[in-house]
């Protein structure tokens, strides 16, 4: 999975049947991958007997969580990029779609303005303040995060929810409804995340709401799965049989007691998605099908804009790209780390 | 030249074809071609051609590729637009201009080793005017309706009564062309590359030749993409036409009448992406490409590689739809908005060095070019003052451009919409931005899709008609403009075949749309091209009608 940022988990090659084959050989093996590592996540808020002295799981992974050092650095970076993109505006010195300095570039003639007291990133090709404009771009790369990876927390927990019931409370056409639904995000689950997004955002047509929905549909079958699984863990638990054996109704006791009981790791896996929603985003925007407003600033666009100039000016493709990754490798970080610390098998 | 040619139509095919073609470019390029003369020259252009027969096409790609093997009665001279003899060596016309007499070259040979006789070229304008079924779609005829208008029997009842009536072969060399009525597009119309002469034989094989399939989505006759199945008369013949490589192969033909093309073979390479162009020339993948990004000028020129100026013989503009947008169709308005956008901006950053604002729809060089056109100096205080005077205040307008494409006339369509319609919103206007594909570009723009776009053309020949009469000879969706008196005088110029007369004519047309300012016309630059050191490059042509063979190798 050339988007998904990948685990450090020794456990899941091992159980990888395909580890042997060269990459991307067959859907199969990447497939089982994906799967597995989503199952794996399900089941880490099963039953276990960690020995964390009574202490709720959500507590014991937070103190883990302040010893990472991996969980700080991710958490500094994700929130000083959410502080930038919430306080855009104020933060921003200059319009950023001005091109108030246009007399001064010359695209034509390889002229382009540096880093300089009043512009501290320089000028962009056309004369806009280029620091303005990564700032403005942060928050648009927020908001199309935020918003992909909704849709797909939602979508997905709506499908993963409900064959996730089915299976444990709904008896035979219950499993019946959770294999077709279960099929059919194989299905998507098989596709690479960024086809899935080109094709839904060739389908749309370009705009940043295709953008946000592309990426949101491509997360669908792994929040789909993820819930689906971690329901299926809780189902044989105790409570439920209780629930069950006090006559509580079948829906209520998915609704109120399986359901919040399952949604700790689809929580976890929202930060990674948003990594990966992110770059899917700037991939998109990048190809060109994402703001058809060229005057807009996103990540994507601008670096894909830059590329014209790489010989001449460089730094224009610089900031934007360096932006992207940092960003996305603090949530990387900081949904990684969430997810070690909430899984005890990997304790160090 | 008409602008219908495109790149491929996803970025993400077009980079895996560059990739493609590089990766197999590679192993071509370990031969050193100063120390073999016989290595062929490979040029880049920006696209594949259309079909092997230029007849059916209406593109610039695929008539640089017809003026290397066909040729026409008359031609534009080398590095120029003066119009000299190509086929004829001299030719005359009557004196209401309804009959031109062409005086064909002697010994000329097809290469198939057919003779050129005034009766072939008889044949071939008959055939084009005896034309019928799918042939008579603007689609596969373009020129020819542009030129001769209709066909002997119009099976469609839009199109014009044929301006040609007949073709007589008075003796072996001497073909007389009637047609009904003078127009100053001939002779221009003769030079047109569309209307390159096929050999006898080729004629017999493809009469029976059909286009199947519907509008939109014809399939050409198999003989358009079988190299050396129409022969022509030119220096090169066609050797291969490698579709999955967009390369076409011409070889030097030896029997040919004036001198002999330098380069033994000659290959014509589409690479789409500007930069994989510039990439491939540096590799020496390639000695020579089209369209040379502006930014690339210098660096290439430090570099070593030669990049001769072209003379300037295009315009872009930005056109205001009056139908599309009922606010554009007040005269205010539109010189608002004309007085908005800071074009010498655009000439100074963005468009290659040569570049000049447009006061008018036609470049300086041609004649019928007027001096007294009204101006529209950039003033926003003043375009915002007569908007407010319109009861335009929130003036709201759709803005289209181009994505993925680089023409001659405009070397980065977004770059110049972003300056219009950045200039535009500070005036107070709201722009609404609309992208398309090349390819869906000129067809939607041309139905009246888009109330602001900008667009461009590259003269086909030295007349003013050329330009305006494309745009302004009749009412049509491209403009919405409804001004009969504009568009009689626009054919009585035409038709006038004192050339004095007809230049002040046209100076008064420049002058009375300039009033009208049906568009605001933004500049006229030269577009570049590039060669490698060891190269004799052949003469460039502001027409962009490079004669390949005066080229050759340097001989060192």
């Amino acid at each position: 999975m050339p988007t998904t940022p990948n685990a450090q988990n020794p456990a899941e090659d091992a159980q990888d049947p395909g580890a042997g084959a060269p990459e991307g050989s067959g859907g199969t093996s990447l497939l089982t991958r994906k799967a597995d590592r989503i199952d794996r996540l399900a089941e880490l808020m099963g039953p276990r007997d960690d020995g964390s002295g009574g202490a709720g799981i959500w507590l014991t992974a937070f103190r883990r969580l302040r010893r990472s050092p991996m969980a700080i650095s991710g958490a500094v970076v994700v929130a000083l990029f959410v502080l930038v993109a919430l306080f855009a505006p104020l933060i921003a010195p200059y319009s950023a779609t001005a091109q108030t300095w246009g007399g001064e570039v010359f695209p034509n003639q390889n002229i382009f303005v540096g880093p300089r007291a009043e512009n501290w990133l320089g000028l962009d090709n056309l004369g806009r303040d280029q620091f303005s404009r990564m700032v403005i771009g942060a928050r648009q790369t927020l908001l199309v995060g935020v918003v992909a990876t909704l849709v797909g927390f939602g979508a997905g927990a709506l499908l993963g929810g409900t064959a996730g019931a089915a299976a444990t409370l709904g008896g035979r056409w219950g499993a019946l409804i959770d294999n077709v639904i279960m099929r059919v995000i194989d299905m998507m689950l098989a596709l690479p995340t960024l086809l899935l997004a080109v094709t839904v955002a060739a389908l749309v047509g370009p705009s940043l709401t295709t953008v946000m929905l592309a990426v949101g549909i491509a997360q669908v079958p792994i929040f789909a799965r993820l819930l689906r699984g971690a329901m299926i863990s809780q189902g044989n638990r105790d409570y439920v049989v209780a629930a069950r054996a006090l006559g509580v109704r079948r829906h209520k006791i998915a609704l109120t007691h399986i359901l919040p009981n399952s949604l700790g790791p689809v929580i976890v896996q929202s930060t990674l998605t948003l990594a990966t929603a992110i770059i899917d985003a700037a991939a998109l925007s990048y190809l060109g099908l994402g703001n058809p407003d060229p005057s807009f600033p996103e990540w994507g666009t601008m670096l894909a804009d830059a590329q014209r100039f790489l010989s001449s000016a460089p730094q224009l493709a610089v900031y934007p790209a360096l932006a992207i990754i940092v960003t996305a490798l603090g949530f990387t970080l900081l949904g990684e780390a969430m997810r070690e610390a909430l899984d005890p098998k990997l304790r160090k | 030249m008409f602008t219908k040619s495109s790149r491929k139509p996803l970025a993400l095919l077009a980079a895996a074809a560059s990739v493609a073609l590089l990766a197999t470019a590679c192993a071509e390029s370990e031969r050193d071609p100063a120390a073999d003369s016989s290595a062929p020259f490979v040029f880049a252009s920006a696209g594949d051609i259309k079909s092997l027969d230029p007849f059916l096409a209406s593109d610039g790609e695929t008539f640089r590729y017809s003026r290397q093997v066909y040729e026409t009665l008359l031609e534009h001279e080398s590095g120029g637009s003066e119009i000299v003899g190509g086929l004829a060596e001299t030719w005359e016309q009557s004196e209401d201009g309804t009959e031109w007499t062409f005086n064909l070259r002697d010994g000329v040979l097809f290469h198939d080793g057919d003779e050129l006789t005034a009766e072939v070229v008889c044949a071939n304008f008959d055939r084009w005017h005896n034309l019928t079924g799918a042939w008579q779609s603007s689609n596969n005829s373009y020129y020819w309706q542009t030129i001769f208008g209709g066909f002997a029997e119009n099976e469609d009842e839009g199109l014009p009564d044929s301006r040609y009536v007949s073709c007589e072969a008075t003796d072996e060399l001497t073909a007389v062309i009637t047609i009904s009525e003078y127009s100053s597009i001939f002779p221009g119309g003769f030079s047109l590359a569309a209307f390159g002469i096929l050999s006898p034989t080729s004629l017999e094989t493809i009469a029976d030749a059909e286009i199947t399939g519907e509008e939109g989505s014809y399939t050409l006759p198999d003989y358009t993409s079988e190299p050396g199945a129409v022969a022509g008369t030119g220096p090169f013949t066609a050797q291969e036409w490698n579709r999955d490589q967009a390369e076409v192969t011409l070889a030097r033909f030896d029997d040919y009448w004036g001198d002999p093309a330098g380069f033994e073979t000659m290959i014509l390479r589409a690479i789409p992406d500007e930069t994989a162009r510039r990439q491939a020339l540096e590799a020496g993948d390639i000695h020579g490409y089209d369209l040379v990004a502006p930014a690339d000028v210098e660096p290439l020129v430090e570099a070593g590689f030669q990049v001769p100026t072209r003379e300037v013989f295009n315009v872009l503009y930005l056109a205001f739809q009056q139908e599309t947008s009922e606010e554009l169709a007040d005269i205010e308005v539109r010189r608002a908005l004309a007085h908005a956008v800071d074009r010498q901006r655009i000439v100074d950053t963005i468009l290659p060095a040569g570049g000049e604002v447009a006061t008018q729809f036609h470049p300086d060089t041609l004649d019928g070019w007027s001096e007294d056109v009204t101006t529209y100096d950039y003033d926003p205080e003043l375009a915002e003052e007569m908007l407010a005077d319109a009861g335009q205040e929130d003036l709201t307008l759709d803005f289209c451009y181009p994505t993925e494409v680089t023409r001659p006339y405009m070397p980065a369509p977004r770059d110049i919409f972003d300056v219009i319609s950045q200039d535009l919103e500070s005036v107070g206007v709201t722009v609404e931005p609309k992208s398309f594909e090349w390819t869906e570009y000129v067809p939607n723009t041309d139905s009246g899709e888009c109330s602001l776009y900008l667009l461009g053309w590259t003269g086909d020949y030295n007349d003013a008609y050329n330009f305006l009469g494309t745009w302004f000879s009749v009412k049509n969706d491209a403009w919405g403009m409804d001004e009969p008196e504009l568009f009689d005088a626009m054919a009585e110029a035409s038709g006038n075949p004192d050339p004095e007369e007809r230049n002040a004519a046209y100076q008064g047309l420049n002058e009375q749309i300039m009033d009208v300012l049906p568009g605001l016309p933004i500049s006229s630059s030269p577009p570049s091209i590039v060669f490698a050191e060891n190269v004799n490059p052949p003469e460039v042509s502001p027409l962009t009608q490079e004669n390949f063979s005066e080229g050759s190798w340097k001989e060192d």
